[in-house]
């Protein structure tokens, strides 16, 4: 709750100043060009002489006073029975932090449980501290920032200059979410090929790891081959979704831009849309609830023996659908982009629309149409919810759509989705899993685009 | 003349027109077919879900929270989970977005800088939902110890997925502002900055916020990254406040359909129901906004 409290203080204080600053600056206009600024620029310049040492303040303080926290409990009588050194000790600390800040955290050490109350008094009294000196600093930027305010002070070129930062800090915000994606994934990763070596993870064919199972065992290696999770990635999302989304796509695009009257036009394309819009969680409960019973029927009724709830014909058909949209948005643009004059010239010499559209204008469009479908293999490879319902936990190799296989969205959610722990490799496979995925879908994208924007310059 | 006419109305002749006629109709009839399956699957999804699940819609399972026997559980728990995850959400990438947005379209100078932030924007787009799970786990709960399975982090992973999406609608709205205004703004005398903020900002707005309320839309169906960051958990009392264990729509969907009771079967497609009815809403709400109030120039 504190740093909300200082929040609101420091935001409020802001208000004050703003209202302060711009009255003492309608009180020394006297008229045209008396004043560098408008009356709310000072405003403005206050309320950000007011806010940012405080807010500053306040989050060096996050900052530096965990430490002084720690040192005012260690010194406390009860952290005397703590262990010496090592990795207890801080796992003891670390607890009863957590257990001081969030009251119902469960308790594991009764040793924590002592410090419990001792870490809660340092928290408060070193917030009670941070948000003394944050209140202190808001008034010493704000007294400042008040004798700021002369005719001839430029505060709106001050203020600008401060809006241009927060641009620029806003548009950082990106490059640093893909820093801290590229970096978690990198770093974790490179934890559990310690565990692992690379050759067995990327071209082991056996996966079996074991959550609960020794980290240091010698062959842990033959337990953690994703070969089977990369097979069946693919024969889902690139092979079985594909079949089916490619057809119908492209051709409900065909129909769409060269047959249908513009009103049905209208009407149709938002309502395909909605199968796009709709979330996937639902794909995967309809796919568990429906299709793959009727899968399993089927498997039954062409002789397989005890076919499986869970199968990849399922879960890709259903994904398939879900891509229907894409794919068919992107067929569209591309068959769009062909110069008319060559659909024309097909027509003019006694062509069909049927056979200008597939020797003509797929011809021309296809890099664009290879685009597409790159983009939506790329989506549909990431797609977690329909495979973790539908197709299985199985890690089978097999080029049969009716068993179940799993794909690497499903063992990422799987292994992270318990409380496993840190430093085990079967939770740190799951990162090694997400830097595979995270390359390839980067890449199917940076080809896609290149490939639609050479596509795009050869007509222009 | 008569010879001519003759080759064309041979026997051979019409013969090979009909069958190019035929091959004609076919080829419609497929294109046609290719829809009709779409919105016949879009249909039995449908029909599925309301079949299944309006029966269990009644005012005991809109105010109830998730508990262990189907009929006495409801949505009430995940939906608040949803609505504090949503605005945590919203209140980090709207300004954000649309402050980067300004930066990128307006104020950006051309260097690399700029071609590197415009290349992660473009390609964050792209990245997989569950890998943003990856880094909420990994640098909210790991590095910065926020509650685990809160809407906090929640909404703040689904805040970096969204943010993409509203960058890019916001420049191009901001891109669809025609130059005469910013020319004749600077042309009286306004600063660039504002230029951008009394001028070209209002009138992109619309654009803006239909982006933002899909974006929001994707963030409010998504379940992959809440999963791996433990928003999974059995919630029986509604989350009092963003750092609460919570759970979402999705999530709860997602459940319930594990549960072995075949009453949940019920309770899940009633909460799918709920989920779409929001989602249409939201999605509505943005096609009357683009209508309403976009400027055609």
């Amino acid at each position: 709750m504190a740093p909300l409290i200082v929040l609101l203080c420091a935001l409020g204080l802001g208000l004050v100043g703003w209202f302060a600053a711009r009255a003492k600056a309608q009180a020394m206009f006297t008229g045209r060009g008396s004043l560098h600024s408008l009356p709310g620029y000072h405003g403005w310049n206050m309320a950000i002489w007011v806010f940012l040492p405080a807010f500053l303040g306040w989050a060096l303080w996050q900052v530096i006073s965990p430490g002084l926290v720690e040192t005012a409990v260690l010194s406390n009588p009860a952290a005397a029975s703590l262990p010496e050194f090592g990795f207890q000790r801080d796992a003891i600390i670390a607890e009863a932090r957590n257990m001081a800040l969030n009251p119902d955290a469960p308790t594991f050490n009764p040793k924590a449980a002592n410090l419990v109350p001792a870490f809660t008094a340092a928290i408060t009294k070193y917030n009670w501290i941070g948000m003394f000196i944050s209140l202190i600093l808001a008034f010493v930027g704000g007294a400042w920032g008040y004798t700021r305010v002369r005719a001839d002070y430029p505060a709106r070129t001050r203020v600008e200059r401060s809006m241009m930062m927060l641009l620029l800090l806003a548009s950082m915000i990106a490059i640093l979410t893909t820093v801290g994606i590229v970096g978690s994934l990198i770093f974790e990763t490179g934890v559990f090929f310690t565990y692992v070596s690379p050759i067995d993870f990327l071209f082991g064919t056996q996966w079996a790891p074991d959550p609960f199972g020794s980290a240091t065992a010698p062959n842990l290696g033959e337990d953690y081959g994703a070969i089977p999770l990369f097979w069946g990635t693919i024969f889902i999302g690139a092979i079985i979704a594909m079949i089916v989304a490619i057809p119908l796509g492209l051709m409900s695009a065909i129909y769409l831009t060269q047959y249908a009257d513009a009103r049905l036009r209208k009407w149709i394309k938002p309502v395909l849309e909605i199968l796009a819009g709709i979330p996937t969680v639902v794909y995967g409960y309809f796919a568990a609830l429906t299709v793959a019973p009727m899968v399993r029927d089927f498997a039954g009724s062409i002789g397989m023996a005890n076919p499986s709830t869970e199968s990849a014909l399922a879960a890709g058909m259903v994904m398939g659908i879900m891509i229907i949209p894409f794919v068919s948005s992107m067929a569209d643009d591309s068959i769009a982009a062909v110069p008319s004059a060559m659909r024309d010239g097909s027509l003019a010499m006694g062509a069909t629309k049927s056979e200008t559209i597939k020797r003509v204008l797929i011809p021309a469009a296809l890099p664009g149409i290879v685009a597409g479908v790159m983009l939506a293999i790329s989506r549909a490879i990431g797609e977690t919810m329909i495979v973790y319902m539908a197709a299985g936990a199985a890690a089978n190799l097999s080029a049969n759509p009716l068993e179940s296989m799993t794909t690497v969205t499903y063992q990422i959610a799987k292994l992270l989705g318990g409380d496993g722990e840190f430093d085990h490799p079967a939770t740190l496979a799951a990162f090694a899993l997400g830097l595979v995925l995270f390359i390839v879908t980067l890449l199917l994208n940076i080809i896609a685009l290149r490939v639609v924007k050479r596509f795009r310059e050869a007509y222009e | 003349m008569s010879k001519s006419a003759s080759l064309w109305q041979s026997d051979e002749m019409s013969a090979r027109i009909r069958k190019r006629y035929a091959a004609e109709k076919r080829f419609k009839a497929m294109g046609m077919g290719a829809i009709l399956v779409s919105l016949a699957f879009l249909i039995f999804l449908l029909g599925t879900m309301i079949y299944e699940g309006i029966g269990g819609i009644d005012l005991d399972f809109l105010v109830n929270s998730d508990a262990t026997e189907p009929d006495k559980a409801g949505i009430w728990g995940s939906l608040k989970g949803s609505l504090f995850t949503m605005l945590v959400t919203l209140i980090l990438s709207f300004p954000l977005g649309v402050l980067s947005a300004i930066y990128l379209e307006e104020f950006a100078p051309r260097n690399r800088w700029t071609t590197i932030i415009e290349v992660s924007i473009n390609n964050l787009a792209a990245v997989p939902s569950i890998i943003f799970g990856l880094l909420g786990l990994a640098v909210f709960i790991q590095v910065m110890h926020l509650p685990r399975s809160s809407a906090l982090v929640g909404g703040m992973t689904l805040a970096l997925m969204t943010l993409p999406v509203i960058v890019i609608a916001g420049r191009n709205a901001i891109q669809a502002v025609p130059p005469s205004i910013r020319d004749a703004a600077l042309a009286v005398g306004a600063s660039p900055v504002q230029t951008v903020f009394h001028h070209v900002l209002p009138l992109a707005l619309p654009g803006i916020l239909t982006g933002t309320i899909i974006g929001m839309s994707r963030a409010l169906g998504e379940t992959a990254p809440l999963l791996l960051i433990g928003m999974r958990a059995f919630i029986a009392t509604p989350p009092g406040g963003v750092t609460d264990s919570a759970t979402v729509l999705p999530m709860q969907v997602f459940l319930w359909s594990g549960e072995i009771d075949p009453g949940f079967v019920q309770n899940t497609s009633a909460a799918i129901i709920i989920l779409l009815i929001f989602l249409v809403l939201m999605n509505g709400l943005a096609i009357y906004l683009r209508n309403r109030f976009e400027t055609r120039w």
